[in-house]
């Protein structure tokens, strides 16, 4: 279970998060809602390990143990979509790409450069290759934004058959509705509204 | 012939033959072939030079030369590279060493170069000294300029040191790496032959550069520096094209 004590943290001279407290469910997805700018990216990369907390604990995971999708797609330019996938797995686990290529609805795709594909088609080639990865918990900063809203719940359905807890912020009303918990924030600074 | 083909006929070719006639022409205004040759007489006198074996072997010896140079000058600049990119300490050691090398003009190298190696190897090492500082800032420049975005994602991704070298460093590093590594060529051409002119070796361009003048052979002289100025354009191409279709691939 994720506990988030006292958590403070500022940019600049504003204040993000300001003695926040939550605890996330230890299974199923959960989803965080809020307006733009609230702090809902912050408070992923806080836990995710990618910032560090002015003062305050995270407690129940460590960085090493969480697959991270960021809020933009950070494909590389360079790499066909297989290798984006084959990249993050480790040298024994790589004959599955196949499987998360079709995770992401993006078999034919291949062999195609991040440059050739749609807005929405990066976005799920990014979703499965952070899903590939792995890890005790999954944090999606906005996982379907620009993926049409059938693909985004069979793909979330796939998510939720992994098993593996999933923690997303997202926007969009499909998504909130397919979600176990759905946790209502606002802020700056942050705080929670509804659970 | 369309008339379209026969305008970049006419734009292909006006250039060289309006040159050739301001060369003819202040030739006869000179008058005097051993100042200024007329390009009939130097093309001759190219002419009687491509048929001799020693032309063929001084070309291509000399173009051996200066691409070991370019060879070990390119390496030596990427790898330095790395190592001020990645350690402050080599930034702090190894920059200003870089800087003076490239701030230092050739030919206070070739006479030091003089000193400590064989005349035959001089040509390549000084055109290696000439690609290196340049290389190595092509390569800085890439690599500083990576984006840290995607950097980030390695490292969240667990990407190990050397993947994220092959992986994201190295590929950002290609479009300055290629500009800069053509200019090199330039610099390598240049500064190999002006190395084989002051220390000649056996078979080299700079060599029969050297001997055509002491010899006041001067259509010899313009002839060769036609050699030069030809074979640099002509590698260039082939160096820009090799490195374009890798860059495609």
């Amino acid at each position: 279970m994720i506990t988030c004590r006292d958590l403070c943290f500022r940019y600049g001279e504003k204040t993000v998060l300001d003695y926040f407290n939550l605890t996330l469910p230890e299974e199923g997805i959960t989803a965080l809602s809020g307006p733009s700018g609230c702090g809902k990216t912050t408070l992923l990369r806080l836990i995710g390990g990618l910032q560090r907390a002015d003062s305050g604990e995270i407690l129940g995971v460590s960085p090493n143990e969480i697959a991270f999708l960021f809020q933009e797609d950070r494909l590389l330019p360079w790499r066909r979509v297989q290798q984006h996938i084959t990249d993050v797995l480790p040298r024994n686990r790589r004959g599955e790409a196949g499987r998360w290529l079709a995770f992401a609805e993006l078999e034919g795709e291949a062999k195609s450069l991040p440059g050739e594909l749609s807005g929405g088609m990066a976005r799920r080639l990014a979703l499965a290759r952070c899903a590939a990865l792995g890890g005790k918990y999954l944090l999606l900063d906005e996982p379907f934004a620009g993926v049409d809203a059938e693909r985004a719940v069979r793909m979330l359905q796939r998510l939720r058959d992994m098993g593996t807890p999933v923690l997303l912020a997202s926007h969009q009303a499909q998504i909130l509705a397919q979600a176990d918990w759905v946790i209502k924030l606002d802020g700056p600074p942050l705080r929670v509204c509804s659970d | 012939m369309s008339p379209d083909a026969l305008k970049r006929g006419i734009r292909l070719l006006l250039p060289p033959i309006f040159w050739l006639g301001v060369w003819q022409l202040a030739a006869h205004l000179v008058g005097r072939e051993l100042l200024l040759p007329g390009p009939v007489t130097v093309f001759r006198a190219l002419g009687k030079l491509m048929q001799t074996r020693d032309f063929w072997l001084s070309a291509g010896l000399s173009m051996l030369r200066v691409f070991a140079g370019l060879t070990w000058g390119t390496i030596a600049g990427s790898l330095l590279a790395l190592a001020t990119h990645f350690s402050q300490w080599a930034n702090a050691v190894l920059a200003p060493a870089v800087r003076m090398v490239r701030a230092t003009p050739v030919v206070s190298f070739i006479l030091l170069v003089y000193l400590w190696v064989s005349r035959a190897a001089i040509p390549a090492v000084i055109s290696g000294m000439m690609v290196l500082p340049v290389v190595w800032g092509a390569v800085s420049s890439g690599l500083a300029g990576t984006d840290p975005a995607l950097l980030e994602m390695g490292t969240a991704y667990r990407f190990s040191p050397w993947k994220q070298l092959r992986l994201i460093y190295l590929p950002s590093c290609r479009g300055p790496f290629i500009s800069g590594l053509l200019t090199a060529f330039g610099l390598a051409w240049k500064s190999g032959i002006a190395a084989e002119v002051l220390c000649p070796p056996t078979h080299a361009v700079g060599t029969k550069l050297q001997a055509a003048k002491v010899a006041l052979e001067t259509a010899d002289l313009f002839a060769w520096t036609l050699v030069v100025a030809a074979l640099s354009l002509l590698l260039e191409k082939g160096l820009r094209l090799i490195l374009e279709r890798r860059a495609e691939k």
